[in-house]
This record gives structure tokens, sequence and C-alpha cells, in this order.
């Protein structure tokens, strides 16, 4: 499932600056004080291992002899780099990682795009139904993603494009409703003057869009291309239904494959099941560390589970 | 869950094999549906698409077979799914219009198919390439007739046997050569004194190989799960509900089902430190297909293979494997046929376990043979057979090869697939909630007849 | 200036406007609004696409949907994911967020922590949950056998398999916990001095303070999450379903979503299928108008 709604009241603007809040009360020193210090200690590092823990034992497990993957110490009796290179030769791992890069590039970009057109539209013109209009945009949020999956199946295989990647990003050119009313937002805490001053000096409206609209709505645009790259790179169902061929899985798909077929990992064969999930994982990961602060503060400021 | 491995003869070929390779489906001369196949000449230009197989990704047996066809029709040209059969993308690639031209189906899953009418029948293309379904197993021959009619050609042929970790039996004063596993009660008293660890097991005595293996506990007792014909369901016969039974009692020892399951989800299946080499079982129904990983994985491993037996003493075995059809809407079905029958002669099978043997000595290997659906080249494959360093590998192939001349499948059923899902989640449901099990059959029965009925309108 | 001279400013905004449009109308027609009306269409048919023949059948499929016990299998697995799912992680994401809240300068570094989880893949989570659920040495009953209780057998024993699913799904809680924390953040500070004045108790100043201020953020996890539930799909699929055999989970685990889609793309039967669609689009309608109409008596907006 995408993204999800807001309620109007949680959207402040996206660049607002992070309020550092420490809303610890001072109630007195001495051992009381300390011990409390230390529970609160004991707990947040106890907490943290519960998410991030699971990862690190993965990568660890995924390194691991086969018969080693369960047992509980951090490292095998020797390190095998070798479980990847068997994956990589079991499975077209760099080609699924290839299709995933594409879908989730081609994707992410033409949603960044057509929604922040439609916002622009939302946001700047002023025309009869406009109001209608949006609140059908809202609406269409709501729409539970099972009801459609049958009729676009047909749709694309109508248009003979099953079993290729088109079905996995394309239907992106069309925009999509939570980012629509994400960027509209933004783009309604811009002071029109800025507009109107281009208008006076003969810009068009497509120039308004791309010269003005988007270079102020800049940060909110990554949150957005960031947030819908980690949707289609996670995405299985779309590949699940419309992909048939293995060389055209992405990886997500691939994975999938990995645990059904015992022969090429899954089931008994769980380092492979392992590496193949650290492989899915880390780019994600990277990304993640690199944009942390736009991924965060979206999450915070939209109001998205983004899952 | 998980982990059963599917009784799929193509699984011995990916083992070694996975993904790769592929592409869109072929187009070739167009062949009308239902238009008489003539011999595919030599020199046509054609285009063949073969979904649930794989060539790159394949081990030898694929690639010698297919390099020989190509050899034979340097003029076709063939793709792979590189991906063994699945249902799901099969039906997609039918229902979107985009048919594969031939197609690798595992034969306890052709009724289906042949009642939905998405194969074709294969008379004219046996005629055309001069197949003689005579030479192949009986058992697997029934597999793929419907009413008289032949919807497939046999690939390999997977027989069901005890294998046993002869050390194991040994340490429990049981002797693994003469153990009477038609005795029932012999068989529970056994698997208590092999079970080790109690309810956190850290070994198993008997795995039955539920529900999976139903089928194979109930023809032991004597009533098939289904008739020979396919269409009636026997699962509401007591029989079947005592095997079931039986079986399932199998896990106590080890305290219950499910502990049982979570230690064998454990396990390095495929690996040097398996279940045998680490003595985590005693003894299990199994594929002989297990036998080649086992002669990759660990080698020297001490496994006594015993057939399994009926209740009245008599050997037996549960078999199936692959097999090769025609969509309906294949593109090029001569094509297909000559593909089809190049893939299953007597000579692809001797050149493929020639090949087979090349590679187990390369690499110092035991060569445990090839399985095939054709009896006339398991002849020759196994005279040629040399075992010599290995002896309880000898014994065991003696074994696969004496079982398979008792061998019952499941026939071809027009709901097939339902079928079998209703076999396992009865067995599921019994072994799961502790429900009384003939009344879960009888259950099952009547549902799963209700869509014989069905599908065989 | 403009070429159009013809039209009134109005005339030639409103054009603009649609070609800024166009991608949404276009996709809403193709994408959404045609592909409803085509799954009601279907959702009364018998379609298959591999026969060639479609059947109108008016409403078969609805009536065999209130006797088919696989729908009420998935339905009570459904239910019963979504009721302790949904305030699980409302809890915890809550707990969470308070216990973050009091982090100070760190709290960079453990919200990036705790959001690990929610960008790893779906079909990753699964893969990772079928290890550490493992019944006899996951690292979960290790876990719990080193504080002496006894491990469940989460994957095998069919009492266990949705408990543990819930547990996987929690494991993500970290998104709600950052929506907490920012509106947390938001809640002014003078509130709290006032009411220390006032000799006010921590209990009391989170019960009539800080809940009231976050209802806000509460009543939206609520809806999004509870959405999400009905529609539990990838993880579960990745760990049971698909090309495997699913054993005691075939049932435990069969949510409404994965038994609508096998029905759709592994038995294509397409027209029960959007049956089962769109009893799921009202039930989904339904509930979120309950939960918008309750949320007045509950939800505090600033402005109110």
């Amino acid at each position: 499932m995408a993204v999800q709604p807001a309620p109007r009241s949680l959207v402040p603007s996206v660049s607002r600056p992070e309020a550092v809040v420490d809303t610890t009360t001072p109630d007195g020193f001495g051992p009381g004080r300390v011990m409390r210090k230390a529970v609160f200690v004991v707990t947040l590092v106890a907490v943290t291992a519960l998410f991030v823990y699971p990862l690190i034992w993965l990568l660890s497990a995924s390194l691991k002899p086969p018969a080693e993957v369960f047992s509980s110490d951090f490292i095998g009796s020797e390190v095998r780099w070798d479980n990847y290179t068997r994956l990589f030769q079991m499975a077209p791992i760099l080609t699924w990682g290839w299709n995933s890069l594409v879908v989730t590039l081609l994707g992410a970009t033409a949603v960044t795009f057509s929604s922040a057109m439609v916002a622009f539209a939302f946001s700047y013109f002023r025309f009869r139904y406009r109001d209608g209009l949006f609140l059908l945009v809202l609406a269409t949020m709501m729409l539970p993603g099972a009801v459609l999956m049958i009729p676009q199946f047909l749709i694309w295989d109508g248009l003979g494009l099953n079993n290729t990647l088109y079905p996995l990003w394309a239907g992106n050119l069309f925009g999509s409703a939570f980012y629509i009313f994400m960027l509209r937002q933004f783009l309604l805490t811009l002071p029109r003057e800025l507009f109107e001053a281009a208008r006076v000096d003969g810009a068009g409206y497509f120039r308004l869009w791309w010269n003005i609209a988007l270079p102020l709505t800049r940060s909110a645009l990554i949150v957005v291309f960031l947030f819908e790259l980690k949707v289609l790179w996670t995405d299985l169902v779309r590949p699940l239904i419309f992909l048939r061929d293995v060389q055209l899985f992405t990886l997500p798909r691939g994975l999938k494959a990995i645990i059904d077929n015992p022969a090429i990992g899954g089931q008994q064969q769980w380092e492979l099941l392992a590496a193949g999930s650290v492989l899915v994982t880390l780019p994600m990961v990277v990304l993640f560390f690199i944009f942390q602060r736009y991924f965060t503060e979206g999450i915070a400021t939209t109001g998205s589970t983004g899952r | 869950m998980r982990a059963r491995s599917t009784a799929s003869g193509l699984a011995l070929a990916l083992i070694a094999a996975a993904c790769g390779g592929g592409g869109a489906g072929g187009v070739g001369d167009n062949t009308p549906q239902g238009e008489e196949i003539t011999a595919a000449p030599s020199d046509a230009q054609a285009s063949l698409f073969v979904f649930g197989a794989t060539y790159e990704t394949g081990d030898e047996i694929a690639k010698t077979r297919v390099d020989r066809f190509q050899e034979l029709y340097p003029s076709v040209d063939v793709e792979f799914s590189e991906s063994g059969f699945e249902e799901q993308p099969f039906l997609s690639a039918l229902a979107s219009g985009d048919p594969p031209d031939v197609v690798n189906i595992p034969r306890n899953q052709l009724g289906t198919f042949i009642a939905r009418g998405v194969l074709d029948p294969l008379d004219s293309c046996l005629e055309a390439e001069g197949i003689d379904m005579g030479v192949f197993y009986e058992s697997a021959v029934e597999q793929v007739t419907v009413e008289g009619v032949a919807y497939a050609v046999p690939e390999f042929f997977n027989s069901r046997l005890w294998m046993i970790n002869t050390k194991a039996f040994e340490d429990a004063g049981l002797n693994p050569d003469e153990f009477d596993f038609s005795d029932w009660d012999a068989i529970a008293d056994a698997n208590e004194k092999l079970t080790k660890g109690g309810n956190r097991p850290t070994r198993l005595g008997i795995d039955p190989k539920l529900p999976e293996f139903l089928p194979l506990w109930a023809v032991a007792n004597g009533t098939p799960v289904i008739s020979d014909d396919g269409m009636e369901s026997q699962l509401d016969d007591p029989a079947v509900a005592e095997a079931l039974e039986f079986a399932n009692s199998l896990h106590e020892p080890a305290g219950g089902r499910t502990s049982f399951l979570d230690f064998r989800d454990t396990w390095d299946f495929f690996g040097a430190k398996n279940q045998f080499a680490q003595d985590q079982l005693a003894a299990m129904p199994m594929e002989q297909w297990y036998l080649t990983v086992l002669a990759e994985a660990s080698p020297d491993v001490d496994l006594t293979v015993r057939p399994f037996e009926t209740r009245d003493g008599e050997p037996i075995t549960w078999a199936d494997g692959n097999s090769w059809a025609i969509p309906a809407e294949s593109q090029d079905k001569a094509a297909a046929c000559a593909f089809i029958r190049a893939m299953t002669e007597k000579d692809a099978w001797l050149a493929a376990a020639e090949a087979r043997a090349q590679t187990a000595k390369k690499e110092n290997q035991p060569n445990t043979g090839v399985y095939t659906g054709n009896r006339e080249a398991d002849e020759e494959i196994f005279a040629n057979l040399d075992l010599g360093e290995w002896p309880w590998l000898e014994e065991a192939v003696q074994v696969v090869r004496d079982v398979q001349e008792h061998a019952w499948s499941l026939p071809p059923s027009p709901a097939s697939a339902q079928f079998e899902n209703a076999y396992k989640a009865a067995g599921d449901e019994v072994m799961n909630q502790g429900t009384d099990a003939e009344q879960v059959l009888t259950q099952a029965d009547e549902r799963v007849q209700r869509e014989i009925d069905r599908a065989a309108r | 200036m403009s070429a159009n001279t013809g039209l009134t400013n109005q005339q030639r905004e409103f054009r603009w406007a649609m070609v800024f449009m166009s991608p949404w109308i276009v996709g809403f027609l193709v994408f959404m609004a045609g592909p409803m009306l085509w799954s009601l269409w279907l959702s009364f048919t018998d379609y298959d696409p591999l026969r060639a023949n479609t059947a109108f059948v008016g409403l078969d499929n609805y009536r065999e949907l209130l006797v088919d016990p696989e729908v009420r299998t998935s339905l009570w697995n459904t239910v019963f994911f979504t009721v302790f799912y949904v305030p699980g992680t409302i809890a915890s994401g809550l707990a969470l967020a308070l216990l973050l809240q009091r982090v100070g300068r760190a709290v960079g570094f453990f919200r990036t922590a705790f959001y690990l989880p929610n960008i790893t893949p779906a079909v990753a989570v699964g893969a990772l949950f079928l290890l550490l659920l493992n019944g006899r040495d996951g690292l979960v009953n290790q876990a719990l056998r080193a504080i002496g209780l006894p491990g469940p057998s989460w994957l095998n024993d069919p009492a266990w398999i949705k408990p543990g699913v819930i547990l996987m799904m929690l494991w993500s809680v970290g998104s709600t916990v950052i929506i907490y924390l920012a509106a947390l953040q938001n809640v002014p500070r003078d509130l709290y001095e006032a009411a220390e004045v006032d000799g006010a108790g921590a209990w009391h100043k989170f019960r009539y303070i800080t809940l009231p201020m976050i209802s806000g953020a509460i009543f939206f996890t609520l809806i999004i999450n509870t959405i999400a539930s009905l529609q539990l799909f990838t993880e579960v699929y990745a760990m049971f379903f698909g090309g495997q055999e699913s054993g005691a989970a075939g049932q435990a685990a069969l949510f409404y979503v994965i038994y609508l889609f096998r029905n759709a793309f592994e038995f294509f039967a397409m027209g029960y299928a959007s049956a089962l669609a769109w009893v799921l689009f009202v039930v989904i309608g339904i509930i979120t108008v309950i939960q918008v109409k309750t949320s007045k008596r509950w939800v505090y907006y600033e402005g109110d």
C-alpha cells in the first residue's frame, strides 16, 4: 500500500525547524535521580536494540555456514562470503537489481513531476469545480489497492504490456493523490506575489511552474521522490501480478522466488535467504542514511506511515 | 509449513540450477488448433518458447538433451523460462494470450489442465514423431492419459522409499536391513527408541513427511486416496483416516507436531551438515532424488535405503515426476512435438547420463544415475553405473530400481490441484487441531468430490 | 499579449488549469474510476480469463461469499489481527514516542534507529521473521528462553501464527513513533508549566494535556493503521504463500486480501475475486466513516 492522507491540521510546512525538546523535569538530586536515569538509559538501549539488532543479526546469518544460521554465536565458525557468491551464481541478482533500479527511478521521477503539475493546478489556478475536484482527489486516497488490482491487470493486459516492466511504474505518470495533496499544501504557503510578478514580466504558466514553483518546493519534491523510491523498491504486489519471466523480476520478486524455491535458497537454505534479504534491504538502508533528514521530516510532517 | 520438498522430478534439475535466461513467447509458423501435426522438417525456421524448464541455469541433464535437439534441428530457436513449473505464471501467460509452445508440468498437476482444455491431446504428435508410449513406465503413462488419450510424455520418474540413518538404528539395537517396515506397531516402537531429546528433540525418530506423503501411507494401508480413474475421492475411507492417524502419531515422542517441525526447519537439508550427517534424524520416506543430493553433499554418510512396504509386506512406492505437454494455443506444435521427442527418447537420456557421469567423475563425486520415465533408457543407464567406491549408494540404487516396478501414482483427476489441496489441508487440520481424522477426511471428501464432479463436466 | 485574444482571462486560466490537471484526470478515469466500475461489473459475472465464455451470474458471487468457509476464516483472521495490531501499534508507538521525547539532543539518532524496520522491504521482513520466529532456535525464542519463558511455535502452531504476525508487524512501529514525536513537540510547553503550578502530577499532565493535544495524530494513525491492517498482504504472503506449501499457516494466516489475491491470480476466479474486493471496499468505507464520526467526540483540533 502506498502512502496515506493526513488530516489538514497535521500538516505544517515541511521546512519547519526541528524543535529540540527535553521535558525531563528536574525532580531533585541524589540516588533516586541517578537510579531513574539508569533505568531510562537501559530501557532506551534495550528498545533500540529491538529495532536494530534483527537487521544486524540478518547480516550475520547471511555470512554463516548453513548449519549454524540459527546458532546464537554472532559470528559463525567461519565467515562465508561464499554464500553471496553462490547466490549470484544461482539467481540473476544483477538483472533483478537493474530492473528494480529502472522501475524505481522512472516511477519516482514520473510521480514527482506529474504530482507537482497537478498540485500546481490546484494551488495556483482558480477555476470552477476546483474544490470539488480536489475533494475527489482526497477521496481516491481511500480506495483500497486491492479493489483496483484485477481491473488494472486486465487493462495492462489489454495494452499488451503484461510481463513487461511498464505496469510497475508507468501508472505514476498520472500523479498520486497523496503527493498532490502534500505538494498543494506546500505550494499554498508560497506568497502569490511571486507568481504575479513573473506574470507581469510576461512569463507563461509553464514557466511559472518550472521556474518558480518547482525550485521553491525543492525539499518537498525530494521528500516525494524519496518516498516513492521506497514504495517502488519494496513493492511486491505489482511484480507478483504482472511479471512472469524470471529475467524481468525486481529484487523483491526475486527474493520471493528464493523463498519459494527450495533449490535456490529459502526453505532449508536459510543462509541464502538471509543473503538475499540483505541484498534487497541494503540499498534502502544506504539511501535512508544519506537522506534521513528528508525521510523523518517527511513522515513527521505529512503523517504518512510510508507503508 | 514451508520446506516440504515437492515431489517433482524437476527438483533434481533444480538443485544445481536456478534462474536466468528466458524471454518472450516464441512466434513460429502458426499451427492452428487441432490441426494434424506432421513431423517437423529439420530445416524449418521456427522458434520455441519452453515453459517450466531451465537451460542456461540447468544442469548437464537438461543441457545435454537440449544441445542434442539443437543439433538435430539447428534452425529452431529455443528459449526457456529458466524456472520450474509454477501454476500462476503459466495460467497468467495463457490468460494473456501469450502461451508457451511447450510446457514441462509435474504429472500430479496435469489433470486440472487437461480438464480445463488448455493442453492439446498428443495422438497426432505421437504418431508424427513416432513416440512409443510403451517404452515409458506404466504408472507414468497412466498419469498422462485420460480416456485413452495421452496429453503429455513422461520425463523423470521419482519414487519414494525409506532412507535410514544406519548408525542411529544400530545404536538402538535395530537392524536397518531387516527391520519390518510393514509392521506399524514396530515402526511406532522404533520411533520411540530413536527419538532423542523428547519435547525439545535433538534427533527425530521417524519423519512421516505429512501431510504431503499421506497418499503413500494410505496406499500402504490398502486404500489409495483416490480411485484409479481419478473420479472418486476415497479420502472418506476409514483406511485413509487410520493411515493419517498412525503417521501423525509418529510426531508424539518429539513433543508433538510443532516442536517436530520447529526442529526440522533448522536442518541444513541440502548441505554437508544435513540431518543424516548430523544425526538429527533416524529415518524418513523420501523421493529418490534426495540420494543425489546426499551423494554430492555428504557422500560418506552411512545410509540404508529400503523400499516402503504395505502392511502385507509388499514393497510399494508412490511415483511421480514431470512431463512434457503442448498448450492448445501453442504457436508451433510440430516443433514442440519434435522437442518433446528429443527430450524423452532413449538416445537423449543416454547422452544425458553420460554427461552426468563425466561431471561426477570430474568432481570426484558418486554418479547415482538419471531416473528417467523411459524404461528402456533406464535399463541401459543403470547397467553401466559404477558405484564401487560407495557401496551404500550401490545398494540404494538397486533398491530404487526394484521398487520402480511396484509403483502407484496419482491418476489424472480433473480436479487434481484441488484434490492435492484437500488432502493436505485435511492432514494439517488433523495434525494441528487434533480433530478426528475420519470426520475431517469425510468432510474434505465431500467438498473435493463436488469439485471433481464440477470439473469433469 | 496572449495569442488567444478571443478568450477571456478566465477561460484561458481554465484551459491551462486543465492542462496541468490532465495527468490526474486521465489517471483517474483510466486507472481508478474505470477500473472500479469494471470490477463492479466483473463481480456479477463468472469471469475467468482462461475461459472463452463469461456469463452474467447476478448475485451468485456474493451469495457464494456468504457460505464460503475460507471467507469466514480469512475475515476472522483479519479482524483478529486488526483488533490486536491497531491498539498495539498505537500504544507502543505512544510509549516509545514519550520515551524518545526525553532523550534530548540525541533524538535524531534514535528516531533513525526506530525507523530502520520501515525501510526494510516487506518481503525481506517476511524472510527475516521466518528466521527470527523459528519455534526452536529463532532469535525471539532464544530471548524468551533466556528470561525463562517457553517459546511458542510461531510458525507451525496455528494458535501462534497470528500472534507471530502481529509481532512482526509491530516491529515497524517506527513511523507511528515519528508521527507522535512530531505531535508531542508541538504541544505548547506553557500548558505543562501552568499545570505544574497547579501541582499536577505526571499522569495528570499526560492524561489532561498530552493526550488531548496529540489526539489528532492518534486519530490519524488509527485510521491509516486500520485501513492498512484490513489489507495486510505482502509480509504474510511472502512468508507462507505463493510457490510454497502453506501447511498450518494456510488457514491460520489466510488474511482477507491474501484470499482475494489467490482467487484472482492463482485460481483466476476473477469474477468471484471482484466480489471479494467490493465487499472489502464497502467495509473499509463503513469503518472509516464510523471512525471519522466518532472522532468528533474525542479528537481535539486546534482552533476548536
